[in-house]
């Protein structure tokens, strides 16, 4: 259909816009917008013109069922992003997780510890990022070595930590134990007794679960620390 | 105030019709209903009627955000017009009658609605062809004969039809049309004028 041309149909499009335009003429004029590329255009044009910006003043907050009104109808849940892939889920996750992990310290704060001989702080480990902090302690005899993070820290189903010793003298590092957490008390390799020296270094690197497949590290090293006694 | 790029942002995200969609929708509809919503009530004059019109406008947005032009277009805008229409199509079909209120409104500050109803500050997150246009709108509206600039700003705020505006002013349907016609003329020429006119 044709509704006009030049002056006529500006002034159409003008009336359309403001509201003007009514009753059949409005739904011929909608007819002709779809139908016609020159109408669109020239209605654009006039919107581009007449474009203020509505004032905060006269917003007004929509009931609450509106938008659960919205959703069902559009059948929305079509779109969503699954749930593994929703950043806001991970973040709850992590959350949960933290919580239970601390709950589970405060637990094992509570047991009873295991006589043993006295512990002597020898190194403080950190990262690059300060995620955690972790202090190494080792017994008077030399023998057993206890791991506490600042913060727990626990390796994923996939990994574990895998703590090194970086000898004062040089040479290849050397694995004293490996971990699914940082917080732990093991008796260290025969071999490394009497080597974790001031001078000497600790390191833990992120492996494959069940330890570094080399012999080496291999994965990132998230923290390092001297050992100063 | 809402910024025209986040929510352009959220309506390409919206066409995307994909996983996600619905996320970037529910923002969009948080972050611009209210504003809609006072568009809309502005028309229809009845809350349950102008939540209606929300509840159908945003189903329009859904559908149709494919269509929105992200070069051309505001978005803002964009959305405003599809309520707006949506209003005025439920304000005919339905009873409105609300002569008296907006004659209250109107006798008191004819100049201050257009000021009152929107936004004319020069918002930094504007683009300057935006910052122009708006300042022009506002120049040339303060520029039509007064009874041209009530005429617009009405039919425009409250959707109101030649008769409506007739009756609301108690002027002669003839004499209403003209305004609205010269109204329009006298500001779509003038607004040519600024854009090819020195500033």
């Amino acid at each position: 259909m044709r509704i006009g041309n030049g002056t006529k149909l500006d002034a159409l499009c003008g009336e359309y816009m403001l509201g003007t335009l009514r009753g059949a003429a409005r739904r011929r004029f909608e007819r002709a917008l779809h139908e016609e590329p020159r109408v669109a255009l020239q209605l654009r044009y006039w919107q581009a013109l007449f474009a203020p910006r509505y004032s905060k003043m006269i917003e007004l907050q929509p009931s609450p069922q509106g938008w659960k009104r919205l959703e069902r109808e559009l059948r929305l849940a079509r779109y969503r992003a699954p749930w593994h892939s929703r950043a806001g889920f991970w973040r709850a996750w992590a959350a949960a997780a933290t919580a239970m992990l601390a709950l589970g310290v405060g637990f094992q704060l509570l047991r009873p510890a295991p006589e043993v001989a006295p512990l002597l702080e020898i190194a403080q480990l950190t990262g690059k990022v300060d995620v955690s902090r972790v202090t190494a302690k080792l017994s008077r005899d030399g023998r057993t070595l206890e791991l506490r993070a600042a913060r727990a820290v626990l390796a994923g189903p996939a990994q574990s930590y895998e703590l090194w010793l970086l000898p004062a003298e040089g040479g290849a590092p050397v694995s004293l134990a490996v971990l699914g957490s940082l917080d732990a008390r093991f008796a260290l390799p025969p071999g490394q007794v009497g080597r974790l020296r001031t001078g000497a270094k600790l390191a833990v690197s992120v492996e494959p679960a069940g330890g570094s497949p080399t012999g080496a590290p291999t994965g990132a090293v998230i923290l390092v620390g001297e050992i100063t006694a | 105030m809402l910024d025209d790029k986040e929510v352009r942002r959220l309506l390409l995200r919206t066409a995307a019709m994909d996983e996600g969609s619905a996320e970037a929708f529910e923002r969009l509809y948080r972050t611009c209903a209210p504003l809609l919503l006072g568009v809309a009530q502005r028309v229809v004059g009845r809350r349950e009627l102008a939540e209606e019109v929300l509840h159908d406008g945003f189903g329009a947005i859904w559908r149709t955000a494919g269509s929105f032009d992200p070069v051309a277009g505001q978005p803002v805008a964009w959305m405003v017009a599809i309520v707006r229409n949506r209003a005025i199509d439920v304000r005919s079909s339905h009873d409105v009658s609300r002569v008296d209120s907006y004659h209250d409104a109107l006798e008191d500050d004819p100049d201050g609605a257009l000021d009152r109803l929107f936004d004319w500050s020069q918002d930094a997150g504007d683009n300057e062809d935006r910052r122009r246009a708006s300042k022009w709108l506002r120049d040339c509206l303060g520029k039509l004969k007064a009874v041209e600039r009530q005429a617009l700003v009405l039919a425009y705020e409250h959707g109101l039809s030649h008769g409506d505006l007739a009756a609301h002013l108690r002027k002669p349907l003839g004499t209403v049309k003209t305004w609205v016609r010269r109204g329009m003329v006298n500001l779509r020429e003038c607004v040519e004028a600024c854009m090819v006119g020195p500033r």
